[in-house]
């Protein structure tokens, strides 16, 4: 048994850490919990309490399940392109091969670059009339695309532009996570006959578990909250096909002063993400 | 471990404290932040400061649809900076309805009040009671280049023509050229100035009899996807999707590309006159002629004006009055018109008299403001009178741009009609 003056300080190296988690996430989330239950009333700027009335309001607006749905598929698509990648580059870069250290730090850049740069470098690139895309689809016989302006092309042009940075970021966790593995495992079933395929299923994977979950979970949060992309390139067009949710509560609450509606729609994606991370960790959770 | 020296100490803290009191305000003049457009502001507070030497005014300069979003971010969260804001003026009600700008009745005398025109002082009120004092007005002409009319060898309009819809929609492809054979045009036949905004495109319906929104301020259905729209927009979607006669992607300037000689019809605003007129290195000769109208409808022009207002909870309410009374009355309205690059047109009577009089608008091309003079008097339609203007504008410049770039038309009109009640539920 430890004395009592030993027990409290893991607690107090926690503190500070402690400190900011409530400044800075839980209490913006009781807040926002708080503040969707109230309206501003437009013309005396007074907060009136409404109980659930901003929540009835938006369950009965189409323009948020629109926003809704278009969210789930992004994610429905994003987040499973994102992790195939980024394992398959965590793979790759694991192999040792001449020339590897110089790709190693190539395929990194990406992420040292911000997401707003990103975003409007890609979103010139992506241009229609003078993009560099369409100059190299141009040349190889290709029609010109309107990528960001055509409903079918500009969600699959923002999973693109997330995709980037998330690709290289989330393998960077995955490669530590395949060096954990002790090498004489896997010689181990080599010995015992085992194909690249096999050990790849039968013990790359099942030992990269907790580190997937981790990627997992932290990928489809960073996918919910995607917004950057969309606010400068565009504004959850065309005909709302890329408003994700979070550019839905930004519009709301920032732009057009509904603060309460806005808060109830990003409470109720906190939900949302929650069931859904908690699912995650559940399927992913370690059986050993 | 405490100091020993608590001496140190409280000399210490008292240097800090007295680091940190501002210095006595009375010998510093006071400082107003005015957020405002890209214009050349500099000009206006320099004269404004060298008559008021007591009052700093600092612009801060922002793009169009960032001053939108940073008034109602700033004001809305009742911040006390800026002082001054420059005002749409359709966003004036909504502004006014939420207490944002301070009343400005008791600033301006009868005589003033009067000097503007009408239309702007009602502009700038909201249940009878001015919010933002009118600095210029505006209305729009057609633009073209006379060299790609040899080219293609047709005539141009006079000064004094006014071409139909339908007569732009057969010459803009003739003055439309793929010079080097890639498939897109180098050299585009047309283009509206604010390509996607209500400002200008209302003039569309309008012209064939539309209304722009519900007698209540609020209601859209029935109005924005009516017959009148749709035929509107349709003409609109196949000038850039049909005809391919205008550029899509991205917005832009298009003065910016009319000087390379790279779009060669235009309909914009006067403030490109004495933009074009003083290029020396312009080397596209140009014209002007009336805004265009459709051949079964009426002329309908549109109109709309920058005004000034106060923000309600400014901790400077003498500096920002002073100087919103100085750029919207007498001397200084004149001077803001006159500035450097200006070619405005101004909410003041008595300024806008001064086309009919300076020689300076004697000859071509300054002549042409003549032409604008006139044209704003031809059934100028105002935008919409509504509480959320910013909601129905924003939402319908998404929706020009969807059409703009391929959307369908009726379908992106409904979509439209579905997000602004969405958004206007609140106001009911």
């Amino acid at each position: 048994m430890m004395p009592a003056r030993q027990q409290i300080i893991p607690y107090l190296f926690l503190l500070p850490a402690l400190f900011l988690l409530v400044v800075f996430n839980l209490m913006p989330t009781i807040a926002t919990l708080f503040e969707s239950m109230f309206v501003i009333s437009l013309r005396s700027g007074e907060r009136v309490f409404a109980g659930f009335a901003n929540y009835n309001r938006i369950f009965n607006d189409p323009i948020f399940w629109k926003s809704f749905q278009v969210t789930v598929v992004f994610s429905l698509l994003v987040n499973p392109i994102q992790i195939a990648l980024a394992l398959g580059l965590a793979v790759l870069i694991n192999q040792r091969a001449p020339g590897i250290g110089i790709f190693r730090s190539i395929y990194l850049l990406p992420i040292a670059v911000s997401l707003n740069v990103t975003a409007i470098v890609w979103g010139l690139m992506l241009d229609q009339n003078s993009g560099m895309v369409n100059g190299i689809l141009l040349q190889l016989g290709v029609a010109r695309q309107p990528f960001l302006h055509s409903v079918d092309q500009a969600l699959w042009s923002i999973i693109l532009i997330a995709s980037w940075i998330g690709v290289p970021l989330w393998s960077l966790f995955i490669l530590a996570g395949l060096q954990n593995i002790p090498p004489p495992v896997l010689e181990a079933a080599k010995i015992d006959g085992a194909n690249a395929w096999q050990s790849f299923t039968k013990i790359t994977l099942p030992l990269l578990r907790r580190v997937l979950a981790f990627v997992l979970v932290a990928d489809t949060v960073a996918n919910f909250l995607m917004f950057a992309p969309i606010l400068l390139l565009t504004s959850g067009g065309p005909q709302l096909s890329t408003n994700l949710i979070m550019y839905e509560t930004y519009r709301r609450g920032f732009l057009y002063g509904d603060l309460g509606a806005s808060a109830a729609m990003l409470s109720v994606m906190l939900l949302i993400v929650f069931i859904i991370v908690g699912i995650e960790l559940y399927a992913l959770r370690g059986r050993d | 471990m405490l100091p020993r020296k608590p001496m140190l100490v409280t000399m210490l803290l008292g240097i800090l404290l007295m680091l940190l009191v501002p210095a006595s305000a009375q010998d510093e003049p006071t400082t107003i932040t005015w957020l405002t457009l890209g214009w050349p502001a500099d000009y206006i507070i320099e004269e404004f400061e060298a008559r008021n030497p007591d009052i700093n005014v600092e612009a801060e300069q922002v793009g169009f649809n960032d001053l939108f979003a940073q008034i109602q971010v700033r004001l809305g969260a009742g911040s006390e900076v800026p002082d001054v804001i420059s005002v749409d003026v359709p966003l004036v009600s909504g502004y006014a309805l939420r207490n944002w700008l301070l009343p400005l009745d008791p600033v301006f005398t009868g005589d003033e009040v009067e000097d503007w025109l009408p239309a702007a002082v009602n502009a700038g009120s909201y249940e009878g009671t001015l919010y933002a004092a009118p600095v210029s007005t505006s209305t729009q002409l057609l633009f073209y280049n006379k060299g790609c009319f040899d080219r293609a060898g047709l005539m141009p309009p006079d000064a004094d023509d006014r071409l139909t819809w339908e007569e732009i929609a057969e010459i803009a492809p003739q003055l439309t050229f793929d010079d080097d054979g890639d498939g897109t045009p180098d050299v585009w036949g047309f283009i509206w100035e604010q390509m996607v905004r209500i400002y200008q495109l209302q003039a569309l319906p309008e012209s064939l009899g539309g209304d722009a929104i519900g007698e209540d301020g609020l209601t859209v259905d029935g109005v924005i996807n009516s017959p009148e729209w749709i035929e509107a927009f349709t003409y609109y979607y196949n000038m850039f999707n049909i005809w391919n006669a205008a550029p899509q992607g991205e917005e832009f300037w298009p003065a910016d590309i009319f000087e390379t000689g790279n779009i060669c019809m235009f309909v914009g605003g006067p403030w490109n006159i004495g933009r074009f007129a003083n290029n020396p290195d312009l080397g596209v000769e140009w014209g002007v002629s009336r805004h265009p109208y459709f051949a079964d409808g009426e002329p309908a022009t549109p109109t709309g004006s920058w005004h000034i207002g106060v923000n309600a909870n400014t901790e400077n309410i003498d500096a920002a009055t002073r100087f919103v009374h100085f750029i919207s009355t007498g001397e200084g309205a004149e001077l803001w018109w006159r500035r450097p690059g200006g070619g405005d047109f101004p909410a003041q009577q008595s300024v806008l008299a001064m086309f009919a009089t300076e020689a300076e608008f004697d000859e071509l091309p300054m002549s042409y403001m003549r032409t604008a003079a006139d044209e704003a008097t031809v059934n100028p339609r105002p935008r919409a009178v509504t509480v959320g203007f910013l909601e129905y504008e924003q939402i319908l410049q998404n929706t020009f741009q969807d059409i703009r770039n391929g959307a369908d038309v009726e379908e992106s009109l409904n979509l439209a009609v579905q997000r602004i009640d969405s958004e206007m539920a609140k106001y009911r």
